[in-house]
């Protein structure tokens, strides 16, 4: 082979140019957050003379040390994995897209960041002696940004929606057996009009429940209307568009770009009472969660929502640096709990002594330390600490570590030192790291302490879910997990009603759990109810609690505001239900003038 | 050849007809259904309405012949994930970005790789040839998205040049391309230098030498073409990978394209979505190795497409 003379200096020396310059031009061409003109942004902000306060679009003051309108803007991230299509609650649930739905009309109740029901579209509400009827009074000035007055009707349109068959809405289960009739609707047995929602007058609205209901208003944090015109013109798809799209909230979608992203304006219209500071708010994909954390190094995104997504690597990156370390906020998420649930109904989980020994083994605090670290806390029962009812250490010592006890009860179940105990699947729910660890972690506990082999399995979710309310129920050892819907504890502890998820059935847990939830005299009462409830719960080891998880949020320092100061626990942080116009968060969040340090306004 | 063509689209048309009724049966045989159940079990009435709504209340042989009837007239149905849009629709708005990002990343690797090859052959055992080599060993070892977030860690996290990722703006391509290029331009390197070192060894180069033609009208006319059949091989299976999208390329550099809903269908069983892309995938295999072997002939004219028993 013949050889020419390896390339002299000066060949090399143009390919590092060459190269150098390549590297200059991506620099020069590629800003990390292209700029956008200030006119373009939102709604052309009148200039305040120096040293006057600044006022947004709807005439909101800015705080003095807020950084300019066109500064206002919030960027928030979501899972590219999904395609979502619609950011209607009634519309589709699981298909929303899960940052910032819910904002183009107000909720009839939005929490505070005590988790308190107050005022949102209603502005009063009331019972009569029954405890079935309620009657809410809607807030007049609610306007469409067509110019149309919102109405008791637009409610009512929207909760018939719900209650369609053809509809098939995700979340209809929500409403059965509160709402009156809505079951038999859902189940083609009544039409939509018979369901218990009417409308008295324009600004009137009324609920009749199945039975006493005392955490309706609660629930209705789920009730931001569609508008009837719009749902009956142009279907339940209306706001997936910005040509079709209406709003009474205090935003208007003016963007959406497919598996890319979604733009909102504030509502110069918006005539309700969830007023915000932010002008300007955009969710961008951010493909998968791996991506979340440099995507906010790199000040692309002021917010990361880290329930679940965040992964030990990610936590390891953020312990390491101060500066991160200092933005992560922990918080009770939808006071989730993760606890393992054995089939009861057949061998060996009939047994008692086995779900009793099971329990005894179960190393809390173990799994806090290593595995869960800030992301969970112990759970000895299924009430999180701060969530209404909660009587958690009161259950601190029902089933403490014991592995001499367990050792014991598993040899009077006839199980002496696991000797002829059946191999166990243990099988999760497509879960993250954590969840997984857990599992894995009990797992050779039990192999350990009471000679029993278990074989951990993370499934498919929704074959997992097939297995699991199949009846007879297939899932005979798992762990799962349950997060609140609404705040009270007639929703958390429905999980464990005969019939529902589970195979386990007592009766007075069921009796119980009915009267409490409807229960309509002292709060007092009801709480000690529902709290004997939880008592029969966890004593009889029908399932061992094992951890309440407690997610945290990344937020840029330059996101102030009263909503994301201390609560009455002393909780700093980005509180459920989020950015939406189920939660007053919306109205107390700005941008500081901090945020010149880190980015310029994002397009 | 017109007939061996023929025979050709008659032998993707079964496949496709196989493909589908495999696909069929498989995708229904998985448990779970589009619906959703993270909550509660829905109750029967519930769970008959969603059925109902997507026609899945049907015997399983007439919701077969439904689809298939409707997707040979260019109606593949309505996504279960976006029901915003068709099918159709939702392909004919991803697959160009992916289709797009594949091009560019072969645009990129296949000169680059071809270089490489020649530059590590032509120079074997030199620095350049080491050099080349393990850039193409690395290229081929290491997977692209661990590539590619070398690549965010550096270009979007550290040095704050490029965004994290995005779609729209040129530079958006950068680092996909990137990644997505180095293990095609690897193994065309590798496969460039082998066949050329293989092929310069022969006596028709060395006849060429003889009669006095110059290094690089050798390799450019005799040696090249000659070592480009190989390549072609191992070539033609990476393009349909490459233009059908990658899930973890797209979703790392949040590129809005076809790659991801290979996996959303599945696991969201959105059935007329699985059965779409399932038969794109067996046309666009299909398309590209008819492609390739129609490019035999045109690099290799002993190669005779169709002339059987020779």
């Amino acid at each position: 082979m013949r050889r020419t003379h390896a390339p002299s200096f000066t060949r090399n020396a143009l390919w590092l140019t060459l190269l150098l310059l390549v590297a200059l031009l991506i620099q020069a061409c590629a800003p990390a957050g292209p700029a956008a003109p200030a006119a373009e942004q939102g709604a052309a902000p009148e200039a305040a003379a120096p040293g006057e306060p600044v006022k947004n679009a709807l005439g909101k003051e800015l705080p003095a040390d807020a950084a300019p309108l066109d500064q206002q803007v919030l960027v928030f991230p979501y899972s590219g994995w999904k395609t979502f299509t619609t950011v209607d609650f009634f519309q589709a649930v699981y298909e929303r897209a899960d940052a910032l739905s819910d904002i183009l009309s107000d909720s009839l109740v939005r929490l505070d960041k005590d988790f308190q029901p107050n005022p949102g579209a209603a502005t009063e509400w009331s019972v009569d002696d029954s405890g079935l009827v309620w009657t809410f009074k809607l807030d007049p000035n609610l306007m469409w940004n067509d110019g149309t007055p919102v109405t008791a009707d637009d409610y009512v349109a929207t909760f018939q929606y719900g209650a369609d068959p053809a509809h098939a809405w995700d979340f209809s289960w929500y409403y059965q057996g509160v709402i009156k009739n809505w079951t038999q609707s859902v189940n083609g047995e009544v039409t939509p009009q018979e369901i218990g929602v009417r409308a008295v007058d324009a600004n009137t609205l009324e609920f009749t429940t199945e039975t006493p209901a005392p955490f309706l208003p609660a629930m209705l944090v789920y009730s931001n209307t569609m508008q009837k015109r719009a749902l009956e013109e142009h279907g339940g798809f209306y706001n997936s568009d910005p040509a079709t799209s209406v709003s009474a909230g205090p935003y208007k979608l003016v963007e959406w770009t497919k598996d890319q992203r979604l733009v909102y304006e504030i509502n110069e219209q918006y005539k309700g009472t969830n007023i915000p500071y932010i002008q300007r708010l955009v969710v961008t994909n951010i493909g998968q969660p791996s991506q979340l954390l440099p995507a906010y190094e790199a000040n692309e995104i002021d917010f990361v929502n880290g329930g679940g997504t965040l992964s030990p690597a990610d936590f390891e990156i953020i312990a390491a640096d101060p500066a991160l370390n200092e933005q992560y906020h922990p918080h009770y998420g939808d006071f989730r709990t993760y606890y393992f649930a054995f089939d009861n109904t057949q061998p060996p989980f009939d047994n008692p002594l086995v779900r009793e020994a099971f329990a005894h083994v179960l190393d809390r605090d173990a799994i806090t330390a290593n595995i869960l670290k800030r992301q969970g806390i112990p759970a000895y029962s299924f009430l999180a600490p701060g969530f209404p009812a909660s009587n958690s250490a009161a259950f601190a010592e029902t089933w403490p570590l014991d592995v001499e006890k367990a050792k014991q009860l598993l040899a009077e179940a006839g199980y002496p030192d696991g000797e002829g105990f059946p191999k166990l699947t243990l099988k999760l729910r497509s879960e993250g790291p954590a969840p997984t660890a857990v599992a894995q972690a009990y797992a050779s506990a039990l192999k350990d302490t009471l000679g029993i082999d278990v074989e951990v399995t993370n499934m498919d979710f929704k074959a997992y879910m097939d297995e699991m309310n199949a009846k007879p129920t297939q899932m005979q050892f798992t762990l799962i997990s349950y997060g609140m819907d609404y705040l009270d504890p007639s929703n958390m502890l429905g999980v464990f009603l005969s019939g529902g998820r589970h195979p386990w059935s007592n009766a007075d847990y069921d009796a119980l759990v009915k009267e409490a939830s409807a229960f309509l005299g002292d709060p007092g009462e009801r709480t000690q109810m529902f709290q004997d409830a939880e008592k029969i719960l966890v004593d009889d080891a029908a399932f061992v609690f094992a951890y309440h998880q407690t997610p945290g949020d990344m937020i840029k320092p330059y996101l102030k505001g009263p909503s994301l100061e201390p609560d009455a626990n002393g909780v700093a942080a980005w509180h459920w239900p989020g950015f939406s116009s189920f939660s007053d968060l919306l109205s107390g969040v700005y941008i500081s003038n901090d945020v010149s340090d880190y980015r310029q306004a994002p397009n | 050849m017109a007939r061996y063509l023929l025979g050709r689209f008659a032998g993707i048309l079964i496949v496709f007809f196989i493909v589908s009724v495999v696909v069929f049966l498989l995708m229904h045989a998985i448990p779970g259904g589009p619906y959703n159940e993270d909550k509660v079990p829905l109750s029967p009435e519930a769970k008959a309405n969603y059925m109902r709504k997507y026609g899945l209340d049907r015997p399983l042989v007439e919701q077969y012949v439904l689809y298939m009837g409707n997707a040979l007239r260019g109606d593949f149905g309505v996504p279960f994930q976006s029901p915003t849009e068709t099918v159709t629709g939702l392909i004919a708005r991803t697959w160009p970005v992916s289709a797009s990002l594949g091009f560019a990343a072969l645009l990129v690797a296949i000169p680059l790789g071809l270089l490489l090859g020649i530059i590590a052959a032509t120079r074997q055992n030199t620095w350049l040839d080491y050099a080349a080599s393990a850039t193409s060993t690395l290229g081929l070892t290491v997977p692209n998205f661990v590539v590619a977030v070398w690549l965010v860690l550096l270009f979007a996290v550290q040095l704050k040049w490029l965004p994290t990722g995005g779609w729209g703006e040129w530079y958006h391509y950068i680092m996909p391309v990137v990644a997505l290029a180095l293990a095609p331009m690897a193994l065309t390197a590798r496969y460039t230098r082998t066949s050329i070192l293989e092929v310069s060894r022969s006596d028709f180069i060395r006849t060429a030498r003889a009669k006095g033609l110059s290094g690089r009208q050798i390799m450019t006319r005799h040696t090249l073409r000659n070592a480009l059949i190989p390549l072609i091989t191992v070539l033609g299976p990476q393009i349909p990978n490459l233009i059908t999208g990658t899930i973890f390329i797209e979703s790392i550099f949040r590129v809005p394209g076809l790659g991801k809903f290979f996996v959303t269908s599945i696991l969201g069983r959105d059935y007329p979505m699985i059965m779409a892309l399932l038969l794109l995938v067996a046309v666009v295999w299909s398309v590209v190795y008819l492609i390739t072997d129609i490019l035999y002939t045109i690099v290799d004219p002993r190669v005779r497409l169709g002339k059987s028993k020779s």
